[in-house]
């Protein structure tokens, strides 16, 4: 069963007028996204900075702005919730943030910030709260001697144990990762995901798990879906994507991620080279919207925008998929 | 063949409210003509204030070079004129740096910037300069080559700033190129793309190339030759492909299996769920936290005895490293 299904998420950001009589021009970040998330499973996003994937996962748990479209909470339409039943329902949906030094308070003390979301939402009494954060720090593999401290004493990879174990507090069903690694060193990064995938497994969580690291993505996600300009361009399970990418955007971006086995020293050239950067999402061209940087590009590309077909396992929109 | 570049012993020293640290201690590198050296470690093991001493950048106080020398071409950098350095910088030895928005200047257009560093070491005037920094441009790739070195930086995308520092770091044609991390604020496509370009440069000028990283797929993929650096030394050195086939000391295996894998065939394990990844425990000590022993001790699964009472050199001819444990054939 699905824990989260978004239709036709669409999410439109209204731009200042450039003169009175001008007419207002929006940006559309998000465009016509579905997805389904599976309970106990990790939904990858994956694209370019730019390209939508943390604004459609915030639009998804209705954290940000004018979303419109159609978002299913286990079976529960959030857009349609009043304000005090959405408050009640974000015990079960929290969010890992990118970046561990600003998204903690710095003048507080961690067992308060890992604590907060309890006070906030009303769980259980001040005993059972305290009783809370000490094992949340047991199972984020924090001491208990380091409860009083400030986020500052920590290193970046204990800052996001720390965020982990704020978003744990509430026992979520659902936690949003967005990029919950990329702002660490490799060898804690292998820590982070390690421990993601435990508490995975322990607790039956879903992830929506938001990078532009497809080795990161492979590494931890059920089930991928690329973004591209607002659109997904392609969805399919971890090993059919990995094995058989089929649009020429996940293609490019698989062969511009660095790999161990593409050594100088062999002779290694990049095939699929991509130039360029993606267009702008304010008046997106009407066609694809690859279609600029694409090796495959026909005339049709540029006029006819390509739908999610299935291909196999995988959805793809593409006129000329692999 | 002589080095190019050559860092030996090069020791060091902050001044902290700790008292004195040792960032570098002993660090020895070379770099030949043509070729890729890439230096590799988590955040903190001294990396960039190695780039930083070759630049004669070291901030100074609180930082202090107390030892070693450097050689650029044969001529020794440590203890030259300010003068001389400042000719050096940027004609000779060139650096790009890893936050492309902070190192360009906001009020000025990337033209005039690029120009500005012509005039500072050849004898133009301002049109040419300007000329010279829109062919540039348009040889780093950016499209419309003479109108968008009239754009100022925030009107760049980040792939685009890079390469305009790319450009200026090129634009007197350096015999050695420093690029501190310079793709780790950009996005996977773009990082391939400025990748391609430093291979173009290098193969094209005849540059060799000091590439800083912490990410070993970009070193399998620009490197030469290689050297691990952890906590202030340097820990293992040699070709790119004995490090990264046959890693001896246990911070660099580590380096290796940590990184989560897209290479070896991607359809090995049928969709199954990846084994976790192996992790390198713990963080790198803080400096003045630094014993006797070796430094990777505390996070090491390898570590005996000996490891806490005395600090490995780097020992071997082609592919040293320095560990105890391999040094007695225990690994």
């Amino acid at each position: 069963m699905s824990i989260l299904s978004a239709r036709d998420l669409t999410v439109r950001f209204p731009m200042p007028k450039t003169s009175f009589f001008a007419e207002r021009q929006y940006l559309e970040a998000v465009r016509g996204v579905d997805f389904d998330l599976a309970e106990g499973r990790t939904l990858g996003i994956v694209g370019e900075s730019g390209s939508g994937k943390t604004t459609t996962a915030m639009a998804a748990i209705r954290l940000t702005g004018p979303a419109t479209g159609e978002v299913r909470f286990e079976g529960e339409d959030l857009f349609t919730l009043d304000d005090e039943a959405m408050r009640q329902r974000r015990k079960d949906m929290q969010v890992i943030f990118q970046d561990p030094y600003s998204s903690l308070n710095p003048r507080d003390r961690v067992n308060h910030i890992v604590r907060e979301p309890l006070d906030l939402l009303n769980v259980g009494d001040d005993a059972s709260r305290d009783a809370r954060v000490e094992e949340l720090f047991g199972l984020v593999g924090l001491r208990r001697d380091q409860l009083n401290l400030f986020p500052h004493q920590f290193s970046g990879g204990q800052r996001q144990r720390i965020s982990i174990a704020r978003a744990l507090a509430t026992n979520p069903k659902l936690i949003v990762c967005d990029e919950p690694v990329s702002a660490l060193d490799v060898a804690i990064q292998a820590q982070i995901l390690n421990l993601l995938v435990k508490l995975q497994e322990e607790l039956g969580l879903s992830y929506l798990f938001i990078s532009h690291d497809l080795g990161v993505v492979r590494q931890i996600c059920h089930d991928v879906a690329v973004m591209y300009l607002g659109r997904i361009v392609e969805q399919a399970p971890r090993a059919e994507l990995f094995a058989k990418p089929r649009h020429p955007y996940t293609q490019a971006l698989l062969s511009a991620a660095p790999s161990l086995a593409r050594r100088k020293s062999a002779g290694y050239v990049r095939p699929a080279k991509l130039k360029g950067d993606p267009p702008s999402p304010i008046n997106p061209p009407p066609g694809c919207a690859f279609a600029e940087r694409c090796p495959k590009a026909q005339a049709i590309c540029k006029q006819d925008r390509p739908e999610l077909k299935a291909e196999g396992d995988a959805l793809v929109a593409c006129h000329f998929p692999d | 063949m002589s080095a190019l570049l050559e860092i030996a012993d090069l020791r060091v020293e902050f001044s902290t409210r700790y008292g004195p640290v040792t960032a570098l201690d002993g660090v020895s590198l070379h770099v030949n003509p043509g070729e890729t050296l890439g230096v590799v470690g988590e955040s903190g093991c001294g990396k960039s204030i190695t780039a930083l001493s070759a630049m004669g950048l070291v901030p100074s106080p609180p930082g202090r070079v107390a030892g070693g020398s450097i050689k650029l071409a044969g001529e020794e950098l440590i203890g030259a004129r300010d003068a001389r350095m400042r000719e050096l910088r940027g004609g000779e030895i060139a650096m790009i740096f890893q936050e492309p928005m902070t190192s360009l200047n906001p009020v000025f257009t990337a033209g005039d910037q690029i120009a500005e560093a012509i005039m500072l070491h050849q004898d133009v005037d301002r049109g040419t300069a300007f000329d010279q920094a829109v062919a540039l441009l348009d040889r780093v790739g950016i499209p419309e080559a003479r109108r968008r070195a009239s754009d100022y930086p925030h009107q760049l995308s980040g792939g685009m700033r890079q390469r305009v520092m790319i450009a200026m770091a090129v634009s007197c044609q350096p015999k050695v190129l420093i690029a501190d991390e310079p793709t780790t604020a950009l996005d996977v496509t773009v990082q391939a793309q400025i990748f391609d370009l430093l291979n173009d440069i290098q193969r094209d000028l005849g540059t060799a190339i000091v590439l800083i990283t912490h990410d070993m797929g970009a070193i399998a993929e620009m490197a030469d030759r290689v050297a691990v650096m952890y906590a202030g030394r340097v820990i293992e050195q040699g070709a790119a492909d004995d490090i990264l086939d046959n890693p001896k000391h246990p911070y660099t295996r580590g380096l290796i299996e940590c990184i989560p894998n897209l290479g070896k065939g991607a359809n090995e394990d049928g969709g199954a769920v990846p084994p976790p990844l192996a992790e390198i425990p713990g963080v790198v000590p803080p400096l003045h936290l630094l014993g006797d022993g070796c430094a990777f001790a505390d996070r090491c699964g390898h570590r005996f005895d000996r490891c806490d009472t005395a600090r490995p050199a780097l020992m071997g001819d082609a592919h040293p490293a320095a560990c105890h444990a391999v040094e007695e054939g225990r690994l």
